[in-house]
C-alpha cells in the first residue's frame, strides 16, 4: 500500500466531506442543508480523518503536499500545499470530534431558532477555516484561515444581533483580534522580504522583529493579557458558539501559530522569556478575575483564558509539543464544560447567574457528573486528561532555569483554577435549590446526553491515549524531588480546601463587603472601563483640541483673513495719525525741499 | 543751453513753482499741472529732432495719453469737491484729517 498516497488522499477526502455542505447546496435546488445533514458530514468527516491519523501513529510518517500554485509574475512562490504532520494530523480528528458533538447539541440547543440552518452553516464554515489553518504549509493559507476564524467569530458572537451587548461584543472581537493581526502581517512582511517565502519551513537565528509581530498575533487571537477583554465578552453568543470557538479552537490558534513557527523561537531568549512573562500574567489575571464571576459561562470563558496564559508559558518554556498535549486535552474538557452550562441554562429556562441555581445534581444528574469530571480534568487531577498535560507543565516549569515571578504566578493561578471551579461546582449543583419552582428541567433527550458522554470519555481517556503514542522530541524531566513532583496536586489540593473553607462562610445572602481586592477583581482589573472608556476620551479630547480647536479655527484664521484684517486695521490706524490734511504746507514743502537739494549739489 | 532747452525748462521750473505756491483754487493747482505736461511734451517732442534719433519718436504720444487720464481725475476730483463743499477752496480737502 502507497502509505503517502492514503495518506493524502484520505486527507483530501476528510476536507471535501467537510467543506460539502457549503458547496452542494449552490450547485443543485434539490440538496438543501439541514442541521441533522451538517452534522452528519461533520461525523463522517471525522470518521474520515482518523485514518491518516492512526497512519501517522503507526508508521510515523509525515508529509507536505503541494496542490496548486499561485503563480504571480515574480520571484515569490505562493503554492497551495498542505503541511500533514504530527500537530495537524492528530488535530484533525480532535476539533472534528468536538465540532460534531457541538453540532449535535446544538440541533436541540437552538430549536427554537429560526435561521438554525444559517446557524448551523456559519459554524460549518468556521471549522472549514479553522482545518485550514492547521493544515496550511505556508503564512498565506495560514492566514486565511486566520481571518476566516475571526470574520466568523463575529458573525457567531452578534448572532441575536438585536442585542446591543451582542453588537458591541462582537466588534470588541474584531477589534482586538486586528490589533493582533498587525503582528501577523508584519511577521509575512519581515519573511516575505528577508526569506523570500512564506513556507513554514523557518530560518533558526532570527531578529527579534517577526517574533515580536507573532507574539503580538498571539495576545490578540488567544487573549492573553493587553488584548484580553473580548474573551469574557463573547459569551454574548449562542452556547454553542462559545463551546467550539472561544474554548477549543479558535482561541488555540494563537497559540498553534507560535507552535508552528516555533524554529524561529526556540534560539531567541529574549522572546521565550517574554512569552513565559505574558502568559503567567495572563493566567494570573484571568483566574483572578473568575473567582468573582457569577455568571456561569463568564466563570468558564476567564478559565479558557487562564489555560490560555498557561499554553503561552509553555511555549516560553521552549515546548511546543507539551502546548500542543494542552490544547488538545483542554479543547475536551472545555468544550464539555460550555455544552454542560448549556444544558443547565436551558433547564433553567435561561438563568446563567450561578447565586440563583442549586440543587442540581439529584434533578441534572447526567449534566452535573460531566460537569463535575470536566471541573476535575481542569485541576489536573491525576490520570485524568487535563493531567498529562497541565501536571507536566508544572513540573517543567519547577525544574526549568526561569523567571521566579512567572512560576509563582502561575503556580499561584493553578490554585485559583482550583478554587472557581469548585466555587462554581458547590454553587450549581449542591446544597438546595435556589430556582424559582416552575422550571422547565430536562436532559432526556439524547441529543444532549450523548454528545456530553462522549466528550466526557474524552475528557478522561485522551491524555493518556495521546502520551502514549506520541514520543516526546524533548526529553522531559523525571528526577525531581519530591516536594517538586507533586507541587501541582498540592496546590490544587490547597485551593479546593480553602473554596470548601470559604464556602462554609457563604451560607447566607447577604451582599458581599466591598473590599479593594473584590473591587479589582469584580470589575476585572480596571481594565476595561480604563481602556474602553478613559484612554478613548482622552484621545478623543486632545485630538479635538489639536486638530480642530487650535489649528482649524484659530491659527488657519489668524494666517489667513482674520490676521490680514487685523494688519490692515492696525496699519491704517497707524498711518491716519500721519495724515493732517494740510495740502498747502506740503506742496510748498515739497517746493522748498527741492531747491534745497538743488542747491547743496551745486 | 539754448534756446528750446532754456524755454521747456523754464516753463516746468514755473509751472510747478505755480503747482507748489498756488493759494486758494484747486483748479489754478490743475492749470500749473497742465503747463508742467505741456513743457515735458514739447521737451520730448523736439529732442529727437535735435539729437536726430527716431527711436524715441513715440513717446510724446504716450506722455499724451497719460497727461489726459490724469487730467480728467484731476477735472474729477474738482467737480466732486464742488459738489460736496459748494467751491474749489484747498483747505475743503480734509477728509484724511483725523
Amino acid at each position: 500500500m502507497d502509505l503517502p498516497l492514503t495518506l493524502n488522499s484520505m486527507m483530501l477526502l476528510t476536507l471535501a466531506i467537510s467543506i460539502a455542505p457549503t458547496i452542494l447546496p449552490l450547485m443543485s435546488e434539490t440538496m438543501k442543508n439541514s442541521p441533522t445533514s451538517i452534522t452528519q458530514a461533520v461525523k463522517t468527516s471525522f470518521f474520515m480523518s482518523l485514518i491518516p491519523m492512526t497512519l501517522f501513529l503507526y508508521s510515523g510518517m509525515e508529509c507536505i503536499s503541494s496542490h496548486w500554485e499561485w503563480k504571480l509574475n515574480t520571484n515569490f512562490k505562493i503554492p497551495l500545499s498542505l503541511k500533514l504532520d504530527q500537530y495537524s494530523l492528530t488535530f484533525f480528528p480532535i476539533a472534528l470530534l468536538i465540532t460534531w458533538s457541538i453540532l449535535q447539541f446544538a440541533t436541540w440547543y437552538m430549536t427554537s431558532e429560526p435561521h438554525i440552518t444559517k446557524f448551523f452553516s456559519h459554524l460549518l464554515i468556521f471549522l472549514i477555516a479553522m482545518l485550514t489553518l492547521t493544515v496550511a504549509n505556508n503564512m498565506f493559507l495560514l492566514f486565511m484561515g486566520w481571518e476566516g476564524v475571526g470574520i466568523m467569530s463575529f458573525l457567531l458572537i452578534g448572532w441575536w444581533h438585536g442585542r446591543a451587548e451582542a453588537n458591541t461584543a462582537a466588534l470588541q472581537a474584531i477589534l482586538y483580534n486586528r490589533i493582533g493581526d498587525i503582528g501577523l502581517i508584519l511577521c509575512m512582511a519581515w519573511l516575505a522580504s528577508t526569506t523570500n517565502t512564506w513556507e513554514l519551513q523557518l530560518p533558526d537565528q532570527t531578529s527579534l522583529i517577526p517574533l515580536l509581530g507573532l507574539i503580538l498575533a498571539a495576545t490578540g487571537k488567544s487573549a492573553q493579557f493587553g488584548l484580553h477583554p473580548w474573551l469574557p465578552a463573547a459569551m454574548e453568543g449562542p452556547t454553542p458558539v462559545s463551546a467550539l470557538l472561544h474554548s477549543s479552537t479558535m482561541v488555540v490558534a494563537g497559540i498553534f501559530l507560535l507552535i508552528r513557527t516555533h524554529p524561529m523561537f526556540h534560539n531567541n531568549q529574549t522572546a521565550l522569556t517574554l512569552c513565559l512573562c505574558l502568559g503567567a500574567l495572563s493566567t494570573m489575571f484571568a483566574a483572578t478575575c473568575a473567582l468573582t464571576q457569577n455568571d456561569i459561562k463568564k466563570i468558564i470563558a476567564f478559565s479558557t483564558s487562564s489555560q490560555l496564559g498557561l499554553m503561552m508559558v509553555t511555549i516560553g518554556l521552549n515546548l511546543p509539543q507539551l502546548a500542543f498535549l494542552h490544547i488538545s486535552t483542554h479543547a475536551f474538557f472545555k468544550a464539555m464544560l460550555f455544552l454542560c452550562s448549556g444544558s443547565i441554562i436551558h433547564s433553567l429556562n435561561g438563568e446563567q447567574d450561578i447565586r440563583k441555581m442549586g440543587g442540581l445534581q439529584k434533578t441534572l444528574p447526567t449534566t452535573t457528573s460531566c460537569l463535575t469530571i470536566g471541573s476535575l480534568a481542569l485541576m489536573g487531577t491525576p490520570f485524568l486528561a487535563g493531567f498529562y498535560s497541565k501536571d507536566t507543565i508544572i513540573e517543567s516549569l519547577n525544574t526549568s532555569y526561569l523567571n521566579t515571578w512567572a512560576l509563582l504566578l502561575t503556580l499561584l493561578a493553578t490554585s485559583f483554577t482550583a478554587t472557581y471551579s469548585l466555587r462554581m461546582i458547590l454553587l450549581v449543583q449542591t446544597n438546595f435549590t435556589r430556582t424559582p419552582p416552575a422550571s422547565p428541567i430536562n436532559e432526556n433527550n439524547p441529543l444532549i446526553t450523548s454528545p456530553l458522554t462522549r466528550l466526557a470519555a474524552g475528557s478522561i481517556t485522551v491524555g493518556l491515549l495521546i502520551t502514549s503514542f506520541t514520543p516526546p522530541t524533548k526529553t522531559p524531566p523525571m528526577t525531581m524531588p519530591a516536594l517538586t513532583k507533586t507541587t501541582a496536586i498540592i496546590i490544587s489540593i490547597l485551593g479546593i480546601i480553602m473554596a470548601l473553607e470559604l464556602s462554609k462562610m457563604t451560607q447566607s445572602f447577604i451582599k458581599p463587603k466591598q473590599t479593594p481586592l473584590l473591587n479589582f477583581s469584580s470589575t476585572l482589573g480596571y481594565f476595561n472601563p480604563l481602556m474602553h472608556r478613559l484612554t478613548p476620551t482622552y484621545l478623543l479630547h486632545n485630538g479635538q483640541k489639536v486638530a480642530s480647536h487650535l489649528i482649524d479655527l484659530y491659527w488657519y484664521k489668524k494666517i489667513g483673513p482674520e490676521g490680514l484684517a487685523a494688519l490692515q486695521a492696525e496699519t491704517s490706524k497707524i498711518t491716519t495719525t500721519l495724515h493732517s490734511g494740510m495740502i498747502k504746507t506740503y506742496l510748498t514743502s515739497f517746493a522748498l525741499s527741492t531747491l534745497i537739494m538743488i542747491m547743496s549739489t551745486h | 543751453m539754448d534756446i528750446t532747452h532754456l524755454s521747456s525748462f523754464t516753463a516746468f521750473i514755473l509751472s510747478s513753482l505755480g503747482l507748489a505756491f498756488h493759494r486758494t483754487h484747486l483748479v489754478s493747482a490743475l492749470l500749473c499741472l497742465e503747463g508742467i505736461i505741456l513743457a515735458m511734451y514739447l521737451a520730448l517732442a523736439t529732442q529727437p529732432i535735435q539729437n536726430q534719433s527716431a527711436s524715441l519718436a513715440l513717446t510724446p504720444i504716450f506722455m499724451l495719453t497719460f497727461s489726459a487720464c490724469e487730467a480728467s481725475t484731476g477735472l474729477a476730483i474738482l467737480v466732486a469737491s464742488t459738489r460736496t463743499h459748494g467751491s474749489d477752496h484747498l483747505h475743503n480737502l480734509n477728509a484724511l484729517q483725523c
